[in-house]
């Protein structure tokens, strides 16, 4: 999977690569308009992760450059403009996220996987860990082929440790997935607690393993062991 | 109290005084007047009938007395040798026919070789009716002054006192979020000229200081996002890596922090947004379902705490709002409503006759109730609450000309808006 990542703020460039990478991505990064431009044309990606604020010129730019040469990637906007107008104009021109700074690494991670899954037709396909078959399209969860019922916030958990398996989940990032703007963090940790209580009890009863390990005063890791 | 009532009142009050003094004076003054005039009177009189009785055989003929004065003349075998002496005294008036106060004065003389007491008695009636006459007056010219006054006063005021009640309009009118300058008329008076002057300085002052601060505000808010996300990724990027437990809760305390000026900033920028008219899209939203809507997205936590959700609804009531900020407006008065509950509490929430309620159970306010919608004012201390929820509720109502209040009653914390008939239909 191939990876473009337009970003002119090296540091942050660098987090997001060194997080991507570890997911077996091949990313590619450019830090202008000029060099992005050149890259949309000449390669093609599975997913643009694009700053709309670049020093010679606009990210929505280059997401009509995408959309010009008919590109199957995927596109995420990223921004430090946290604006509606933003949001919804690179919605509007073909973008597939938009996803304001700061943003968690898990997160952005998530995001990726589900804009590659949908631009691969992958979204009918089921993602399998050990027992455990998620199927995103249908929100279907089965273990050892066994139905399991969830709801959907336990559901969007799953999906979303599945996504940055073996890696430290914080709660912050959990409960801003979970639940976006909709609730004040402070509450959230405990809700975050309940609904993982529940979630383990149910892949438990239906014959799995607790692949959640807590990591104390951090957050969560979804691992093999 | 009114400008103009407290000018009249002390108006009143130094005109009767005036008048009362004037009045005790006049009545004093014109007493001695006339006490004097009176006396002398019957001095005259005493010389007049010692004369005619001395002249005149018949006194019928004559009518120098006045009349309604009583003579009486008593022979004596001796000369009394009295020196005239006066007095008051009250004596039966043939002509009002009742009990009258009168003056005698009284004195002896020789009359053709005869011996006499004479006495005359002069009525005062005519002294009294002077006396009350001049209080009339001077009551009637009361009435007449404070009603003059009165009218002076209130055309004074209105007249005098319009630029002053124009500074006061502008004034109120004024709003720094949306600043014009105060515009003032010249008036042809000094004072207030002067007063407008200095107003017009200091809003065009805190209209400069007021632009600065948003600048800064803005500028740090934008500036600040970048590297909130480098700290916030690199240390995401650290916790991956296989720290001690010791490290990894200082490093999530970083990325906690970064976490939390990240909402901070978010909160602030949105007051920002709001000052600015950056959301000028309006909609017309149905508050009734827009609210139950809401209710369903939180359903998870209000079962979690197992509050019960009461609902009283009238009538429909719609709003032309921008959709972002009533979910702002709603979803803060909500979580806030149920943060702030108890376990098994309830929410109460009313909408009827434009405007919503929504009350729930909770501790009281450790924070002053007027205090309550200002920034960083929260009544916990958890770290994680940014302590703007309020303030945008509070920007958002202003902005639409909404009036927010709350009331604490034991144990209900109570937020009511009412929305502005104005702007709804």
């Amino acid at each position: 999977m191939n990876i473009l990542l337009i970003e002119d703020e090296s540091t942050l460039a660098e987090s997001i690569l060194s997080y991507l990478q570890k997911e077996g991505y091949h990313c590619e990064w450019v830090d202008n308009f000029a060099k992005a431009h050149e890259k949309a044309w000449v390669y093609k990606y599975d997913c643009v992760i694009v700053d709309i604020t670049l020093p010679d010129g606009s990210g929505l730019d280059v997401i009509e450059t995408l959309k010009q040469i008919k590109s199957s990637s995927g596109i995420i906007i990223i921004s430090a403009k946290n604006s509606i107008e933003d949001r919804i104009k690179g919605l509007d021109i073909g973008a597939d996220d938009y996803l304001p700074k700061p943003f968690d690494l898990s997160e952005l991670n998530a995001r990726v996987k589900a804009v590659i899954r949908r631009r691969n037709f992958e979204a009918q396909n089921d993602i399998m860990f050990n027992e455990i078959s998620i199927n995103p399209y249908e929100r279907n969860v089965m273990i050892n082929d066994q139905s399991l019922s969830l709801t959907k916030k336990e559901f969007d958990l799953l999906l979303y440790f599945v996504s940055n398996q073996n890696r430290v989940i914080t709660k912050e990032s959990i409960a801003e997935h979970l639940w976006g703007d909709d609730m004040d963090m402070a509450d959230s940790f405990d809700f975050i607690y309940s609904h993982l209580k529940n979630l383990r009890k149910k892949i438990e009863k239906a014959g799995g393993n607790d692949y959640i390990e807590t990591v104390y005063g951090v957050g969560y890791k979804f691992t093999r062991h | 109290m009114k400008l103009i009532a407290i000018a009249n009142r002390l108006y009143l009050s130094a005109l009767i005084l005036v008048f009362m003094i004037g009045s005790l004076a006049a009545y004093f003054v014109m007493k001695s007047i006339i006490n004097h005039e009176f006396n002398e009177k019957l001095y005259a009189e005493q010389d007049q009938l010692i004369y005619e009785l001395n002249n005149y055989s018949n006194l019928e003929k004559t009518y120098y007395l006045n009349i309604g004065d009583v003579i009486e003349l008593e022979e004596v075998a001796f000369d009394a040798n009295l020196s005239p002496v006066l007095h008051d005294t009250v004596m039966y008036d043939p002509y009002e026919k009742k009990e009258l106060p009168f003056r005698q004065l009284k004195f002896s003389s020789e009359i053709k070789d005869k011996h006499y007491i004479i006495t005359i008695s002069k009525s005062l009636l005519p002294n009294q009716d002077l006396i009350e006459g001049v209080s009339e007056i001077m009551i009637g010219l009361m009435i007449v002054l404070v009603l003059v006054l009165g009218l002076l006063n209130r055309i004074i005021f209105s007249k005098l006192w319009s630029p002053f009640h124009q500074i006061i309009e502008h004034l109120r009118d004024f709003n720094i979020t949306q600043p014009h300058s105060l515009e003032l008329e010249k008036s042809n008076v000094d004072e207030f000229n002067k007063l407008g002057d200095v107003l017009e300085q200091m809003v065009n002052k805190s209209m400069k200081d007021y632009r600065t601060l948003k600048e800064y505000t803005e500028n740090t808010s934008h500036e600040i996002q970048t590297p909130l996300a480098i700290i916030k990724n690199k240390a995401e990027v650290l916790l991956q890596e296989p720290l001690e437990e010791k490290h990894m809760r200082e490093l999530s305390k970083i990325y906690e922090a970064a976490g939390r000026l990240a909402r901070l900033k978010e909160g602030l920028s949105t007051l920002t947004k709001i000052d600015n008219h950056q959301f000028p899209s309006v909609e017309r939203i149905d508050l009734n379902a827009y609210v139950h809507r809401r209710i369903d997205a939180l359903q998870e936590l209000l079962e979690i705490k197992n509050i019960n959700v009461e609902w009283s609804q009238n009538d429909q009531t719609y709003l032309d709002i921008n959709g972002d900020l009533l979910y702002l407006m709603i979803n803060n008065l909500l979580n806030n409503a149920i943060k702030h509950n108890v376990q098994n509490g309830s929410i109460s929430i009313a909408i009827a006759n434009q405007s919503i309620s929504i009350q729930n159970p909770g501790k009281p306010p450790q924070v002053p109730v007027d205090q309550l919608f200002e920034r960083f004012k929260k009544s916990s201390s958890s770290a994680e609450s940014t302590g703007l929820g309020l303030a945008i509720v509070k920007r958002i109502a202003d902005h639409y000309g909404f009036h927010v209040s709350y009331t604490y009653q034991e144990p209900n914390h109570k937020i009511s808006i009412q929305f502005n008939p104005k702007k709804n239909l």
